[in-house]
């Protein structure tokens, strides 16, 4: 298809009296993988249930591959995979036949399930029942749950939160490979590590609304302040000084800091996506 | 990439996944198995036939009761002959499964009715007395006989019947546990009696014997322990598939397995669809394992008797969804069931007991589901004794169903 994958306008949502998601609009591009970050009630799982049909818009309008995702098309369910916040698998059954079974919901006569949970390393434990699995090899499983169909677009709900970074490393590069594919992902996060390190755009959602949507070189670049920090020698001890690289003067001073026969090591700094967070909310991302 | 796959098939896979979830529940699975094995089994176990018999104790004895009246008689100006046919009377002549014992004293027999003495038959037929309280000792190679009900004829029973007399009282005893119907049957056992040896009608109206059979008239044939048992075993296996039927619902709701099948393209239709499905395949087919063990079904009456199974199945499996979509956790489900099911029990229990069910037993939704499995199994019901209680129902069918569907629909969109 052409055009964006994800087409999100002014999308509204309310839970009784209380607005989840408030006017946001963003598009998503085929191999596009889009950061949402923000903190815990920001909107993202919100908005991701709108966009999988779990979730009627209030307002706005959203579409998934084209269909509108308010008018409950099957079409939409087939070309997208899922991997939920929660790990909703059904624990007395085998991980191939978790992934045989959504397998059958979409159609796919003879899955290659044994290949799927290849890619998130449990081929070895494809006979095994879920419930013997660990947090870290629940999540690849729905990890894999979410690649079975072979998706146009991915909506990964915090997908390596509270795992080890070697598993976390793992999950990234199978997303990464899923994105490679051409598939659209949309992934919301309160890391702004694997924000940086995955998205190829982010989006920082605070109270229900988009407060930035770039780049995380463009975000840095326009919100964060870039700075250079020396470590000296002062008599026993050592002395930091911190110089803004776009400040006035700052140029002199630190060629004459270099020139110090104290000069023990000199390092560029750059703003983080955290730090902007809280620049731009008032707030962390662990709120 | 795949595409939207049809509902048919989305159902299919859906029932796949529900029977292997099902048989990973170890719980339910060795519950339902005890219940399929232990139901036959405590079925056989029952008696298959009734005890008829009625042991009657009357004092005085029949011969003494004769040898007094003999004279009055005479002077009365009875014949020889009139006299001699006092000598074919027999009380029990012609009432099967009556048993007449004759007693020595009025005391006597009052005590042994009472459970204050105890009357035993030895091998020789010697009746022995027993009083235990007076440490009397358990006679050896002897039975124990336990008149149902005693009748004291006063000494001058037969003279005075015979000369018209009506301040005649004839006292009857029974144990508190006899029922009203046997005492009444007595009281026109008496009369009975009487009328033999009068000769005539007596002046006393003799009780309708409509009014004193309860249910169908099984004069001879008896509804039996096992058949009574049967509706309550067909039920104990739809209450079992409620509680394993709420379990997995509740396991999918609380997990929220049903919102990663509901990103998929299976519809919140086709989920309830295989649930209701499943849970009546399950409490139905169970039912019909136990029956073909159990007996009850003829070729006159499985097309009834199936319908009716499937109606309680499906009546079940809505109040399986309900409980399982109400219950947020194990306890909060066994609550639910149990508020549900100990009502739909009664109905079933009440079957033991024929012609105690009260009119609020008969409003149970279960009510009409066992009253047509009673009839048709033990009675010989047809579709045309039936339609009433199937039309009622089905009415409860359609409320509890869609009620437990509503329940379970809702608390899958709001997860």
């Amino acid at each position: 298809m052409t055009g964006p994958a994800i087409s999100v306008e002014n999308l509204r949502f309310s839970y009784g009296d209380l607005e989840a998601v408030k006017d946001i609009s963003f598009e998503v591009q085929p191999g596009e993988i889009l950061g949402f970050l923000g903190p815990n009630g920001a909107g993202k799982s919100t908005t991701i249930k709108m966009l999988t049909g779990q979730l009627t818009p209030k307002s706005g309008v959203a579409r998934v591959l084209g269909i509108d995702v308010s008018t409950d098309d099957p079409e939409l369910q087939a070309r997208i995979g899922v991997c939920f916040e929660e790990k909703n698998l059904y624990l007395n059954m085998s991980a191939k036949e978790n992934l045989d079974f959504y397998a059958s919901l979409f159609g796919i006569k003879e899955p290659d399930s044994v290949e799927v949970l290849r890619r998130v390393g449990l081929a070895d434990r494809a006979k095994d029942r879920v419930k013997t699995f660990s947090k870290g090899m629940r999540q690849r499983m729905m990890i894999s749950r979410a690649f079975i169909n072979k998706p146009d677009v991915l909506f990964l709900d915090e997908p390596t939160d509270g795992l080890d970074p070697v598993t976390s490393a793992s999950i990234r590069k199978t997303i990464r490979e899923e994105a490679e594919r051409g598939a659209a992902v949309l992934l919301t996060t309160h890391d702004m590590f694997e924000a940086d390190e995955l998205s190829d755009r982010v989006a920082f959602i605070n109270e229900g609304q988009i407060v930035a949507l770039d780049t995380a070189e463009n975000l840095k670049l326009k919100y964060g302040t870039r700075s250079v920090k020396v470590r000296l020698r002062d008599g026993d001890g050592v002395r930091e000084e911190v110089l803004p690289l776009d400040g006035d003067g700052s140029s002199a001073k630190l060629a004459e800091l270099a020139a110090s026969p104290d000069l023990m090591t000199i390092h560029t700094e750059e703003a983080t996506l955290d730090q902007i967070f809280i620049q731009l909310t008032g707030r962390g991302l662990e709120g | 990439m795949s595409r939207p796959t049809s509902r048919p098939a989305i159902i299919r896979a859906l029932l796949k996944k529900e029977l292997t979830a099902y048989s990973r529940d170890l719980v339910f699975l060795g519950l339902t198995l005890v219940v399929l094995i232990a139901a036959p089994f405590l079925f056989h176990a029952l008696p298959d036939s009734v005890d008829e018999s009625i042991t009657l104790g009357v004092y005085p004895a029949i011969p003494e009761m004769i040898g007094d009246a003999r004279e009055a008689l005479a002077e009365m100006g009875a014949t020889e002959e009139q006299l001699a046919e006092l000598d074919d009377i027999d009380l029990a002549a012609g009432e099967e499964g009556l048993e007449l014992i004759e007693f020595e004293s009025e005391e006597r027999l009052r005590g042994v009715i009472e459970g204050s003495l105890e009357l035993w038959r030895t091998e020789s037929g010697e009746m022995v007395y027993r009083d235990k309280e007076a440490g009397d000792k358990k006679p050896e190679d002897a039975e124990r006989v336990e008149p149902d009900i005693g009748v004291a004829f006063p000494s001058d029973f037969i003279a005075g019947v015979a000369a018209g007399k009506d301040d005649l009282t004839v006292t009857v005893y029974s144990q508190a546990g006899i029922g009203e119907e046997i005492q009444t049957a007595m009281k026109s056992f008496v009369r009975e009696a009487a009328y033999q040896i009068a000769g005539r009608e007596l002046p006393v109206g003799m009780p309708d014997e409509d009014t004193i059979v309860l249910g169908d008239d099984r004069m001879g044939d008896q509804v039996t322990m096992q058949e009574r048992m049967r509706p309550l075993l067909l039920f104990m296996v739809l209450l079992m598939e409620t509680f394993s039927m709420a379990s997995l619902v509740s396991t999918e709701v609380l997990q929220r397995t049903v919102t990663a099948v509901l990103v998929t393209p299976a519809k919140v239709g086709d989920f309830l669809a295989a649930k209701t499905i499943f849970g009546t395949l399950m409490s139905l087919s169970q039912a019909l394992i136990i029956l073909v063990f159990i007996g009850g079904v003829t070729s006159a009456n499985w097309s009834l008797i199936l319908a009716v199974l499937v109606m309680g199945a499906i009546m079940f499996t809505g109040i399986a969804l309900f409980v399982g979509a109400a219950g947020k956790d194990f306890m909060g489900q066994l609550f639910y069931a149990m508020l549900f099911t100990i009502p739909l029990l009664i109905p079933a229990i009440s079957v033991m007991f024929p012609g105690s069910a009260a009119p609020w037993v008969k409003a149970l939704p279960s009510y009409p589901i066992i009253k047509v499995l009673v009839e048709t199994t033990a009675y010989g019901g047809t579709w045309g004794d039936a339609w009433g209680s199937l039309a009622y129902a089905a009415l409860w069918l359609v409320v509890l169903y869609f009620a437990g569907l509503f329940a379970l629909k809702r608390k899958v969109e709001t997860l």
